[in-house]
């Protein structure tokens, strides 16, 4: 696709991927906003990408969260026990952070390796078997067959993910309360600091974590070349370009909640 | 549109048409490609490579492993853009188009890529994909006749069902070949079409390749290294060698030229420049 | 794919799945076994000039990628932090937060995590390719043993490389976390460092370390184990990148959740 290779790891290579990331998220919103055409066909690719990610990625995603769920529990307690007198606010304290933040943060790192190698894997491999290249003699736009469901399946997917995810987190969090510090569960699992705008800004982190998995990891897939070899370099490029992303965005998002969602 | 003549031929052979005149052949070239400079990064792999060839004919294009036969036909294709020079395809300039106003020139060509490239779907929807993508509104059944008598045509009758993966390489490569050439295409492309076959079934592919190409009368260009096989159904060959065009003319002025590179490449001798 | 019958779909499903975890965990401990023998002196050893070539690669080469995950994650549970400092006055308790997190949980965790990514999914591509090439026969051919000569290098190096890798990213995130304290919630320099410096102790940061070691352990060994048995040529190579960060991944949390239980 692109006559320009600059060599792997140099920062020119780095502006030039964030270019073509920039250019492939341009396109497909414009294409995720636009009049859908292709019917059934298209309506199967967006149903079987959405189960793919969902199915693909709940069992790994529920036991990863419970222990997740588990340490962060763990650790508010402890650190609480340094600060406060009493253990009530443990609780309360938990689920905030969880909602606002580490649900969708903490959960996105191993949904996009998961999620984010498998796409990058499919794609690369249908880059170098030269199917891509098949489809665009065809007229079927590779941005809209391919690129457009797995998307519009990770925004909406990697969301329901996320949200069941963090509920078993926050189960496994009451039962780590209970066993390990003695807080009764009803104490435990209150939403007394939670509000309005720490559940919209978890479920914005969800939402945009989930594009951004998918976005990434189709350019990099997109843009593999040379063999099976190629397909393990954007593999990994996926996974450790997503993680980073959902870091940088986690940062952009958090503050922009501060200001505009305050947590108190 | 300027057709300027071809740099000198290095081969004594007298050029292929005698229309030398270089306007009105340009109605009659199913593919020009002018002045047409590529590189891939530090590696130039074509600089001002000339290459026309007529409509209505099979060309074959040869030369060593890595000389631009491949991207020469992803030129074409459109799949990949020049750096410079013009691309000119079935009568039209395609290498400034759009990729959106490349698909009414692609709605004419067929190809079959080297590792066939066929989609994790039924073989008979891998052959339909071209008839359901052009807006011309056929329908269910006559997408499935046509189906059907392509895939009978090379010989893999009541397969629609079957999976890619099930296929023997030779199979796959056929269902390729019915796909590239599904939609009555002006110009079909070939790339490598027996890499990897037994002999017996490369033939066997080779004549589906010039049977097709004179049942419809349209434009066949093959890449192959299979030099030996791919002369056989050649009309007009061209050789590549170190991003140039060496040779152009019929198999047999092929076999018989004297340039050194050609004359080794064709008869596969050790002593020579290659 | 699933021909099983209805009623027996889901105990088939768990016995697979317990069958296919248990013949994993089987042949990562033979593999161990194996790294054990090789790397007796009589076996021949470590080979030096391999370890070295990795350890670049591998480390220093990860250290961009890595500094910047570590930044942003400083600065992102200071961030965290932030509505409690404001609800508590806990201006005291920023620093010591904000690094206690990081290097005991957050900093291990992520770097882990992208470490996973980018070389171990790059250690599995490589050896992997190797086998489908035939060049790990090759090298049987020649009588040199695998293990010695491409397995335990990479062990080695991985497991010091994430350690290091992890100190570095601990230096990082605590200059996130200062830049940020100071910036957003007004905590002055001297406040910050006062507040780890005092409640930190040597042992959280050992923690952090161990951890480290164990997740780097346990990557290497699982990338290394699923780069060598790959099955089924090219495509395979591709399968087998995505199995081994899964399964590293799955791994990393069980292994993050067991220590911060065992090591208080």
């Amino acid at each position: 696709m692109a006559t320009a290779f600059p060599s792997p790891g140099s920062l020119a290579a780095l502006r030039f991927q964030l270019r073509e990331l920039v250019k492939l998220t341009r396109r497909t919103l414009e294409m995720a906003v636009a009049p859908r055409r292709g019917g059934r066909a298209a309506r199967r690719a967006f149903a079987e990408q959405m189960h793919l990610v969902g199915n693909r990625s709940m069992p790994f995603m529920i036991v990863t969260m419970a222990f997740i769920g588990a340490i962060i529990s763990f650790q508010t307690a402890l650190q609480s026990q340094e600060i406060l007198p009493d253990l009530s606010q443990v609780g309360a304290t938990f689920t905030k952070l969880l909602v606002r933040d580490l649900a969708a943060s903490v959960g996105a790192l191993p949904l996009a390796t998961r999620v984010g190698a498998g796409i990058a894997a499919e794609l690369g491999s249908m880059v170098v078997t030269e199917q891509v290249d098949a489809l665009r003699m065809n007229n079927a736009d590779p941005v809209e067959t391919l690129v457009l469901p797995r998307f519009v399946a990770c925004v909406v997917m990697g969301t329901v993910v996320l949200v069941v995810g963090g509920f078993v987190a926050f189960g496994a969090g009451v039962l780590v309360g209970q066993v390990a510090f003695g807080i009764e569960a009803r104490t435990f699992a209150s939403t007394a600091l939670l509000n309005g705008g720490d559940v919209a800004l978890g479920l914005a982190k969800c939402a945009t974590y989930g594009g951004a998995i998918a976005l990434v990891s189709s350019e990099r897939g997109l843009s593999a070349f040379g063999g099976s070899e190629g397909v393990g370099r954007a593999t990994t490029e996926a996974v450790v370009g997503s993680c980073f992303t959902i870091i940088v965005l986690n940062v952009l998002l958090s503050t922009g909640g501060h200001f505009l969602l305050p947590a108190l | 549109m300027i057709l300027t003549e071809p740099v000198p031929p290095p081969d004594p052979g007298p050029p292929a048409s005698p229309a030398a005149s270089p306007a009105p052949g340009v109605a009659e070239a199913a593919v020009d490609l002018h002045a047409v400079s590529l590189a891939f990064g530090p590696k130039q792999v074509f600089r001002d490579l000339d290459l026309r060839l007529e409509a209505g004919r099979v060309h074959a294009l040869i030369g060593p492993p890595a000389v631009g036969k491949s991207t020469t036909l992803k030129l074409i294709a459109g799949l990949m853009r020049p750096d410079a020079g013009e691309v000119h395809v079935l009568g039209q300039r395609i290498d400034d188009l759009s990729e959106r106003a490349l698909g009414a020139v692609r709605e004419r060509m067929g190809m079959l890529f080297q590792n066939n490239a066929l989609f994790d779907v039924s073989v008979g929807e891998n052959v339909a994909f071209p008839l359901r993508r052009i807006d011309a509104g056929l329908t269910e059944a006559t997408i499935r006749a046509r189906v059907s008598e392509r895939l009978a045509k090379v010989a893999l009758a009541g397969f629609e069902e079957r999976q890619p993966a099930e296929l023997s390489g030779g199979q796959k490569k056929r269902v390729g070949l019915a796909r590239a050439t599904v939609a009555d295409a002006a110009l079909v492309l070939y790339d490598e079409p027996t890499a990897g076959l037994d002999p017996v079934t490369s033939q066997k592919i080779y004549d589906l390749v010039r049977g097709e190409q004179r049942a419809t009368e349209s434009t066949a260009v093959v890449v192959s290294s299979d030099v030996a096989g791919v002369l056989t159904i050649a009309d007009h060959v061209a050789m590549f060698y170190e991003g140039r065009v060496v040779f152009t003319g019929s198999p047999d002025e092929a076999r018989a030229s004297r340039v050194p590179v050609v004359h080794q490449f064709v008869h596969g001798t050790l002593e020579g420049p290659l | 794919m699933s021909t099983a019958e209805p009623g027996w779909a889901l105990p088939a499903i768990l016995g697979r799945r317990t069958l296919a975890l248990l013949s994993q965990l089987g042949g990562l401990a033979l593999l161990a076994r194996d790294l054990g023998r090789a790397a007796r002196p009589e076996a021949g050893g470590l080979d030096r000039v391999e370890l070295v070539r990795h350890l670049h690669r591998m480390g220093v080469r990860s250290v961009p990628v890595i500094a910047a995950t570590a930044a942003f994650t400083g600065g992102i549970m200071v961030l965290q932090a932030a509505p409690f400092v404001e609800q508590f006055g806990a201006k005291d308790f920023v620093g010591f937060f904000a690094t206690f997190v990081t290097f005991r949980e957050l900093g291990p965790l992520l770097i882990g995590l992208i470490f996973n990514g980018r070389v171990g999914a790059n250690n599995t591509a490589e050896l992997a390719t190797m086998v489908v090439t035939e060049q790990v026969d090759g090298l049987r051919a020649l009588a040199i043993d695998p293990v010695s000569y491409l397995v335990l290098p990479r062990v080695v190096a991985m497991t010091l490389t994430m350690v290091a890798l992890v100190l570095v990213g601990d230096a990082v995130a605590l200059l996130g976390a200062l830049g940020v304290a100071q910036v957003l919630l007004d905590v002055s320099l001297a406040q910050f460092l006062d507040s780890a410096l005092s409640r930190l102790e040597t042992w959280d940061l050992l923690v952090g370390l161990v951890k480290a070691l164990l997740f780097g352990l346990g990557i290497s060994l699982t990338s290394c184990f699923h780069g060598l048995r790959v099955r089924g040529g090219a495509p395979g190579v591709g399968r087998a990148v995505n199995a081994s960060v899964v399964a590293s991944a799955a791994g990393i949390f069980v292994a993050d959740y067991l220590s911060t239980f065992l090591l208080p």
